[in-house]
């Protein structure tokens, strides 16, 4: 299956019309920046002309180096050079001590939060770590297609938690990138694949990538890619068969368990040549030292059969959650890098009963996926209609209740968007606040679970214990992200919400680092903040000219629209000034005087798709 | 804010036989429509809203797709919601619920694989002769009470089979 065209004879956009965006995948061991250009979705390449850069960033006292150059100083300087920052991302101290790696860093900073790592250049965050590369692909994108981007969809493991969705999301945020949509890898890959229209029935996606396994199910009709089930590990991948064959190194050469950080990165790196090397022969040298060695394929498959199995047992249930039997998957899709190891291919296909398709680079599919859902999002209209993604939530969402139980409120594998509600009460006269503390996992106990956050309700009008009905919302968006709402029912009172994530920057400190990188580019606040009410103001007026183009005539009378084109009129007055404030202000006016219009619109789509008439249609009028 | 009967969303009369295929494709239209994808070019308003009309249709389709779930959902629309938890009496069908859950502890005990897909077949066949009994109830007002009492033995063993699927992920290993 050759990687789809999706050329548009008879719409070719001029260049400067057509709005740049780009498919980032932000990988454990390797990053990678595509676009959609005349019709093909291809990687950037740097000026060396390679496609990956290696997720690696060494801190120097001045500057930084970000890619090949840092991961060539690993072994070199090892507490300064920070390689696989996803395994840290959303998580806490605890767990970095848990995954049972020797990570060779300093770590700073003992509470639940994201824990810092030490370097020359200060104490930085996982998330600074990431949009340090992430500010290098956002740099090559610019270069490479000659202009300021639009957005970006972000890929992240299906099996992300919200906490770690959310701090990828922040890290775009520091990079300057607006984040389109985080877009889970195995979707991602299954877009790559899936462009051919004809493409129907249910494919598996098996993801193995540096530091994360995911596997997801989806059924493609017409257009729309829906996901049965996701299931996975975020502490599954490459890196871990390289610390195998690094433990039986150790091993056979007699090798203290105590060695220098420095010792470590070469142990790895030799483990890692040795991987890729088997891949290709079925015996290799291994040497460490003045030691040396002969590691069969056989006893590396051996090795990793453990770590092969807990993959595939992921497999199962996906495939029981999907309500669907082995037989019904028509295709099987390797993904990852490490999908390139021999036995690992064998045993999905084993597992499935068929071969698995690897026709796109593993390294490559996801963020060639990615960019085509990127340049859909970005506002680039395609003839013969949009690919619809439909994902879901990958872990359950509950709340601790009496006795350190969680409680589900949202199960797995629901299709998001997705909101539900649930209602709580007040146990003491006149209580005003609440708090309400919130898990993901699938466990009863909530020590068993993953910690998001606790949300603060303040407002709640006093009332006797037991009368307020306070009912909250969870609304997971399509990014996978989580918001709550509270309203207490009887007064109609909107709470007031606090959010304290558990693993998180709190929106302090993230403030903080965006003020510390503004003020280090040299930039002048002032300026850059005006900059960001005038972009804002721009879109809203680009989306509300559109809106009145295709459907002001059929949905609103004249008055309507001359208040909306009054309002329009005002802001692009204001936007050539530099009174920031009042250009975010009617912004809003503007926004809340089509409100109504927005909604009429939603109405008219839904209608129409019910009446079987084609969307374009209505579009094109 | 009303919100339209979650048939009406699919334009459909409200009943409980219901042709799944037509369900998922009208399903698949309408979330083309309301998609917050469709709408990451147009103003924050327009997403919220869209976020929201698409939360909303996932819940009906879910509740629609759903036999047990779409059972409640009729009566709760024909004027008789039935409130979640209660004792109920049902003393008939309370001696084939410990039946059930007997046989599916001592499947769990002997952690037999033939018996477990077995119970599976079995279970679904109940579960089609409740839909067929429900169907064919439900709308009548007279028989209201034994409609309450066949959706509350669906949800059962709809419960039921997900504590199967529960038991297969334990022996796999």
């Amino acid at each position: 299956m050759a990687l789809l065209q999706i050329a548009e004879p008879g719409q070719s956009p001029q260049p400067h019309q057509r709005r740049l965006a780009v498919g980032i995948d932000l990988g454990t061991t390797n990053s990678l920046v595509a676009a959609l250009r005349s019709g093909l979705s291809a990687p950037l390449p740097d000026a060396e002309g390679r496609v990956i850069l290696p997720s690696a960033v060494r801190y120097h006292a001045d500057h930084m180096d970000v890619g090949h150059a840092a991961r060539e100083a690993a072994s070199a300087d090892p507490l300064n050079t920070i390689l696989s920052v996803k395994r840290l991302m959303g998580r806490g101290l605890a767990d970095v001590k848990q995954l049972g790696e020797q990570l060779p860093y300093r770590f700073v900073g003992g509470e639940s939060h994201m824990p810092f790592i030490d370097t020359v250049q200060g104490p930085k965050s996982p998330v600074e770590v990431s949009a340090d590369i992430l500010k290098v692909l956002r740099q090559r994108a610019e270069d490479s297609l000659g202009g300021e981007l639009v957005g970006a969809v972000i890929t992240v493991p299906a099996y992300f938690d919200d906490a770690q969705r959310q701090a990828t999301k922040d890290a775009a945020r520091l990079a300057g990138l607006n984040v389109l949509r985080l877009l889970n890898e195995p979707t991602a890959a299954a877009v790559a694949y899936g462009l051919d229209q004809n493409a129907e029935g249910i494919v598996a996606i098996y993801d193995l990538g540096g530091g994360t396994f995911d596997i997801s199910i989806l059924r493609l009709t017409g257009g729309v890619f829906e996901v049965l089930a996701t299931g996975g590990d975020t502490a599954l991948g490459g890196d871990d068969f390289d610390h195998a064959i690094a433990g039986w190194i150790m091993q056979s050469a007699g090798l203290s368990s105590d060695l220098d950080p420095g010792a470590q990165r070469r142990l790895l790196e030799t483990a890692c040549a040795a991987k890729e090397a088997l891949t290709d022969a079925d015996a290799v040298t291994v040497r460490y030292d003045a030691w040396q060695a002969e590691l069969s394929r056989a006893a590396f498959d051996a090795l990793i059969e453990p770590m092969i199995a807990r993959s595939l047992k992921a497999c199962r249930r996906a495939v029981r959650d999907s309500g669907i039997e082995l037989e019904d998957v028509s295709a099987v899709v390797m993904v990852g890098g490490s999908t390139r190891v021999p036995r690992v291919r064998t045993a999905v296909g084993e597992l499935f009963g068929r071969q698995p398709l690897t026709d796109i680079d593993p390294d490559q599919v996801v963020a060639i996926g990615a960019a085509i859902q990127a340049d859909t999002l970005a506002g680039n209209r395609r003839e013969g209609g949009e690919l619809l993604l439909l994902d879901v939530i990958p872990l359950s969402l509950g709340l601790e209740t009496m006795g350190g139980l969680m409680e589900k409120v949202i199960p797995r594998n629901t299709t998001i968007p997705v909101a539900r509600a649930q209602e709580f009460t007040t146990y003491k006269d006149g209580q005003s606040a609440m708090m309400i503390h919130v898990l993901q996992g699938e466990r009863e106990l909530i020590s068993d679970c993953r910690s998001l956050a606790r949300f603060e309700l303040r407002g709640i009008p006093a009332m006797v214990a037991g009368a307020a009905k306070i009912r909250v919302t969870f609304q997971v968006d399509a990014d996978g992200l989580l918001s709550v709402s509270a309203r207490e029912l009887g007064s109609g009172v909107e709470a007031s919400i606090q959010v304290k994530p558990s693993y998180g920057l709190t929106d302090g400190e993230i403030a903080r680092m965006l003020k510390d990188s503004f003020e280090h580019a040299g930039n002048d606040k002032a300026a850059r903040q005006l900059r960001e009410h005038q972009v804002d103001a721009e879109r809203l007026l680009e989306a509300v000219q559109g809106a009145l183009d295709a459907d002001g005539e059929r949905l609103l009378d004249a008055d309507e629209r001359l208040a909306i084109e009054y309002q329009m009129q005002e802001l692009r007055d204001l936007m050539s000034g530099t009174d920031g404030a009042a250009i975010e202000q009617q912004t809003k006016r503007l926004s809340q005087v089509t409100d109504a219009f927005a909604a009429r619109r939603l109405d008219s789509t839904v209608k129409a798709a019910l009446a079987g008439r084609n969307l374009n249609e209505i579009e094109d009028n | 804010m009303g919100t339209p009967c979650h048939f009406a969303l699919f334009d459909l009369q409200p009943d409980f036989r219901l042709d799944l295929d037509q369900l998922a494709t009208r399903y698949r239209e309408l979330a083309r429509a309301v998609h917050p994808d469709r709408f990451a070019d147009a103003s924050e308003r327009e997403q919220r809203l869209a976020l929201e009309r698409s939360a909303g249709l996932n819940e009906a389709y879910q509740t629609l797709k759903s036999a047990p779930r779409r059972a409640r959902y009729l009566l709760a629309i024909s004027g008789h919601e039935v409130p979640q938890e209660v004792t109920v009496h049902d003393p008939e069908f309370l001696f084939q619920q410990m039946q059930w859950r007997e046989e599916l502890e001592d499947l769990q005990d002997s952690a037999d694989l033939d018996g477990v897909a077995a119970f599976k077949r079995r279970l679904k066949v109940a579960q089609e002769a409740l839909n067929e009994e429900f169907a064919a109830c439900w709308n009548d007002a007279a028989q209201r009470d034994q409609a309450e009492r066949l959706m509350r033995r669906m949800q059962f063993l709809d419960k039921l089979a997900y504590e199967v699927r529960q038991l297969e992920e334990r022996l796999d290993d």
